[in-house]
């Protein structure tokens, strides 16, 4: 054997030898190969306050010895977190739990994105149809089947300044008021006080916001709108328009700033500025932290009807190509014990879906919270769409067409027909779930 | 080696050498092309629903997208902000670096240290760079009492933040190229030059420009072409928005795709773009080839 | 075979009789010094925040000495987190992986289009210059639904096998081969070496530096791809460190001490590579970016 040649098979050697080992190394960690029956993967979109409360949520339930443990992996909140879970599905190796918006399950259900619950296994861990209000656990059905677990209702909720309303004599009308008229009244008072606004009201470039104010206030009108594939959408022109010129006439600069973004909105009314504040339930953390003189009700029934836009955080099992019955059985007590423990996620300013944490004295005590814990009872979630919820198009699109009406300059009856026209041509494609 | 036999095992040996590379190239490249192609005329989607053939529809729906539109009007332009900046400025710098100043090796690791980082890094450093309230440039205004800008949040301002903010990451690649060309230079040429009395400036615009001739001409095709295909930085610093003033045109079909699950309908998108990278190419082609005929006729 | 070089000694910028500190060099001395510490900004302010505690970094003022003083705190939160190395391995074995099927692939592929005369090689080489002008971002789609297939999606594999060849890196290769003189080659011939002792024992060696120049940017590329990775893996053990730190989220809010030292410590290995290997990675990037010419 030449120099040249012994060099030669020597690294030759040498060479495959690292490409097998590399190759072997590569195999050995393939994914699915680590799981065990034991490692439930959690996924959710909460951050911040919620995020530190569903974390404690996790801990707890894993501190339970029950012989599983959950790890949770968070994702950055709206399309990147959808986007990511429904590919996930696609490729058959998603986690064995996830949470979704129950506005969401429109667009995963029907293409086989999602597993449904088994009844019967969830009896076993304890969790029933009669612990939940039928509108909420209603939505988690899709095709005769149960999709989604919910874990809380978050409305859209008035909060009103409790000083400010004293001084304004507005306190009892707060509670009483039912029309455009009254409601206007109450805001004038107490822009008075303030000297400021009457009302903070954020949502420049947030479609999901300006829809979640429309779409309470159309409701309450008794309007449906109802999107059905290959059909034109369904709505009320005239209760749209109705209630587009009455937000129209709040944002007149005096009752309320014509043009505020979410921070703006969130920061005049804890400044004291302003004496009512439209939001979210999960705005209660921040207002609670400032010491402000606050309480908080429902959407005042301006329009006849009781209605409030609300979504919930809901459980759902993604769909996994080979799924094991043991971790599956775990992933049920795990929904179970969150459940059961969600008195705590009431402190974010949810409503606890499970009606026994809703019944129980330590919720009944806490307030604002249980002022607007009935809402469920009468709850207006979006349109059931494949390109709807939370975070989706579907709100982009509304923002696009009805911003500018907000801001003055529109028509509401020219905004809201070019929202439908956008929504006509979603309506027109082929569902692609 | 010129019998039959030769030829045939020297083919052998041939496809022998080039298969490892041949087979990893139909598998992941032309395959997924021709897919691509196949899928842009279906109504597949992410679940595997919607198969069957559409012919041009999803084509027919692209040209009157007007979301499509939008993210490619932005794409072009940035491609105009950023490629401007980023050949004139690393011409400037490699200008000025290669000038032998002290300090060399600090001139060329400032510059061309960002090229090395992720777009997920870069990323990070600029939000917070550009974060409203607690950022450096705002902090900075602040201190001469100009009020905070809203960098990413505002769709006037929101572009030229990318734009910034990729001139900072990338800008190191092509001062890399200039400076090995500038290094290239025949110094007889500068001695002829100065012979003849001709400045500093004078030899930089009748020597040295003329002279990186062909090199500003694969920066700028390799520019161009990178530019049209941006993604990262704006998916991770605006994504897209705000209400999609910064979409770049593969964020669109990334979404088409994955968010809104219409693969066939993404796919009609890449195509539509992948004429036009064709024709972007052809054209600089065309113009590179032309400039280099000109060049060798005078 | 006319490498690029930036280390032929250093060059005088000024010619002999001009003055090194006349007033226009100090200028442009001034000016260099301007723009670099422009470039080094965002990355002294990151650092600044990543050894702030918390409550410091979230201050809105930007203090050089922070009430807190400064510490390594949120550097070791992030390190026990765990996820940070986890996905710095996932980086490093993929990246390697794909180092080393890339640079094998193009050698011996652009070897064959050298030297070798082969049937259908124009068919092969014309696809290779053509597939160079498709930009993989627009294959995005079909890819994936092909991983879906094979059942590669979320696999070390899925990640790897996309990006395991390069045709700009065989054309490179090829362009070299092309200069070596080819009597090296015969005499081994005649002596009955085969092509593949041959490539092994006389080409590759010495093709070194050329090799080295397509390892270091293709390392660098696939080190730092972001989109591929980013479609092909949901998992979050099995991310690489760019798409990682971009996907997932704390729990707790945004911690921005922590979040700088993330980014750091994911911009660290480079970093640290380069400047110890300045010289050589310049060398590499410049004669890849020129096509190997």
């Amino acid at each position: 054997m030449s120099a040249l040649e012994r060099q030669f098979s020597r690294r030759r050697l040498l060479g495959s030898a690292a490409a097998i080992a590399g190759g072997g190394l590569l195999l050995g960690c393939a994914p699915g190969a680590s799981r065990s029956a034991t490692d439930l993967s959690y996924w959710h979109l909460m951050t911040g306050g919620d995020g530190i409360v569903m974390a404690g949520l996790v801990d707890a339930v894993n501190g339970l010895g029950l012989g599983f443990r959950a790890t949770q992996t968070v994702l950055a909140w709206g399309p990147p977190y959808y986007t990511k879970l429904a590919m996930a599905s696609a490729g058959g190796r998603a986690p064995d739990l996830a949470i979704m918006h129950a506005s969401r399950i429109a667009g995963y259900a029907p293409g086989g994105l999602l597993e449904p619950w088994d009844l019967e296994l969830l009896a076993e861990v304890g969790v029933h149809e009669r612990d939940f209000p039928p509108l909420v656990w209603q939505k988690g059905r899709y095709d005769g089947k149960l999709y989604s677990i919910a874990l809380d209702t978050h409305p859209f909720v008035l909060y009103y300044n409790t000083d400010h309303a004293q001084k304004a004599g507005v306190t009892d009308a707060l509670q009483t008021m039912k029309s455009p008229e009254e409601f206007t009244e109450v805001a004038l008072k107490l822009q008075k006080v303030t000297g400021k606004h009457g009302l903070s009201y954020g949502y420049l470039g947030d479609g999901s916001q300006m829809w979640r104010l429309f779409y309470t206030l159309y409701r309450q009108q008794n309007a449906e709108m109802k999107l059905v594939p290959g059909q034109q959408a369904q709505v009320d022109e005239a209760a749209a328009v109705k209630a587009l010129k009455f937000v129209q006439s709040l944002l007149d600069d005096t009752i309320a700033t014509k043009a505020g973004d979410g921070g703006t909105a969130t920061s005049e009314f804890l400044h004291g500025e302003s004496g009512l504040f439209f939001g979210g339930v999960w705005e209660l953390p921040v207002l609670k932290d400032s010491k402000l003189p606050f309480d908080a009700r429902p959407i005042p029934t301006l329009f006849g009807t009781d209605a409030a836009y609300a979504d919930s955080h809901t459980f759902v099992l993604p769909r996994q190509a080979n799924v094991d019955p043991e971790r599956r059985r775990h992933t049920y007590q795990l929904v179970a014990e969150v459940l059961k423990r969600s008195v705590k996620w009431a402190g974010a300013g949810h409503i606890p879906a499970y009606q026994p944490v809703v019944q129980s004295a330590e919720y009944q005590a806490l307030k604002p919270q249980s002022n607007y814990a009935g809402i469920p009872a009468y709850v207006n979630y979006d349109p059931d769409a494949w390109f709807g919820g939370a975070g989706s198009d579907f709100h982009r699109y509304f923002a696009e067409n009805v911003q500018n009406v907000f801001l003055g300059s529109g028509d509401p009856a020219a905004g809201f027909e070019g929202f439908v026209k956008r929504l006509n041509v979603l309506l027109d494609r082929p569902q692609p779930v | 080696m010129s019998t039959p036999l030769g030829r045939r095992n020297e083919s052998l040996t041939g496809w022998a050498f080039a298969a490892p590379f041949a087979v990893l190239f139909v598998l992941f490249l032309v395959v997924p092309a021709i897919y691509g192609l196949y899928l842009s005329f279906t109504g597949e989607t992410l679940t595997g629903k919607g198969g069957e053939l559409l012919g041009f529809a999803n084509y027919a729906e692209a040209l009157t997208d007007p979301d499509m539109w939008r993210s490619l009007g932005n794409t072009l332009w940035f491609t105009l902000l950023s490629t401007v900046p980023l050949v004139v400025l690393s011409l400037a710098l490699a200008l000025l670096v290669n000038l032998g100043l002290p300090g060399r090796w600090l001139w060329r690791l400032s510059f061309f240290l960002p090229y090395l980082l992720a777009s997920t890094v870069v990323v990070m450093f600029w939000s917070w760079m550009y974060n409203p309230k607690l950022g450096l440039i705002n902090g900075v205004l602040a201190e001469f009492g100009i009020a905070p800008v809203a960098w990413l949040q505002d769709p006037n301002v929101a572009m030229i933040s990318v734009v910034v903010t990729t001139l900072w990451w990338t800008i190191g690649f092509n001062f890399l190229l200039y400076l090995a060309a500038l290094q290239n230079i025949p110094e007889q040429q500068f001695e002829a030059a100065a012979i003849d009395g001709a400045g500093k400036w004078r030899q930089l615009f009748a020597i040295v420009i003329p002279q990186l001739a062909p090199t500003t001409g694969l920066i700028l095709t390799l520019q161009v072409l990178a530019s049209l295909k941006v993604f990262d930085q704006i998916y991770m610093l605006t994504n897209g928005g705000p209400a999609g003033s910064t979409r770049s045109i593969v964020q669109y079909i990334y979404e088409s795709g994955f968010t809104g699950y219409r693969f066939g309908y993404s796919s009609a998108i890449s195509y539509l773009f992948f004429a036009i990278i064709v024709l972007v190419s052809l054209a600089q082609y065309k113009l590179i080839n032309r400039n280099r005929s000109a060049h060798e006729r005078a | 075979m006319s490498t690029y070089t930036l280390s032929r000694g250093i060059k005088r910028g000024y010619k002999p009789g001009e003055n090194p500190w006349s007033v226009s060099r100090m200028v442009a001395l001034l000016v260099l010094a301007v723009l670099a510490a422009t470039w080094l900004v965002p990355f002294a302010w990151a650092v600044l925040t990543s050894l702030k505690s918390e409550a410091d970094a979230g201050a809105s003022s930007i203090s050089l000495n922070p009430p807190d003083g400064l510490g390594f705190d949120a550097y070791r939160k992030v390190l026990a987190a765990g996820d940070i190395p986890a996905w710095a391995w996932n980086s490093l074995l993929t990246s390697v992986a794909i180092t080393l099927l890339t640079v094998a692939t193009s050698a011996l592929a652009g070897y064959a289009f050298s030297r070798i005369g082969f049937t259908g090689r124009r068919w092969l080489y014309a696809a290779i210059i053509a597939a160079i002008i498709i930009p993989p971002q627009l294959l995005i789609v079909p890819l994936f639904r092909q991983m879906l297939s094979f059942n590669l999606v979320d696999t070390y594999w899925g990640i790897i096998l996309p990006q395991a060849f390069a045709p700009a890196m065989v054309l490179i290769l090829k362009r070299f081969f092309d200069q070596i003189p080819i009597e090296l080659e015969d005499a081994a011939r005649v002596d009955g070496a085969n092509r593949l002792r041959v490539f092994w024992s006389i080409v590759l060696p010495l093709s070194r530096p050329i090799l080295a120049a397509v390892a270091i940017f293709v390392f660098i590329g696939a080190w730092n791809n972001f989109l591929w990775p980013f479609i092909v893996t949901t998992d979050a053990d099995l991310m690489t460190l760019p798409v990682g730190l971009q996907t997932v989220k704390s729990a707790y809010g945004l911690q921005y001490a922590q979040n700088m030292a993330s980014a750091i410590l994911a911009a660290l290995p480079l970093v640290l590579v380069f400047l110890f290997f300045q010289r050589q990675i310049i060398k590499g990037i410049a004669t890849t970016g020129f096509g190997g010419q």
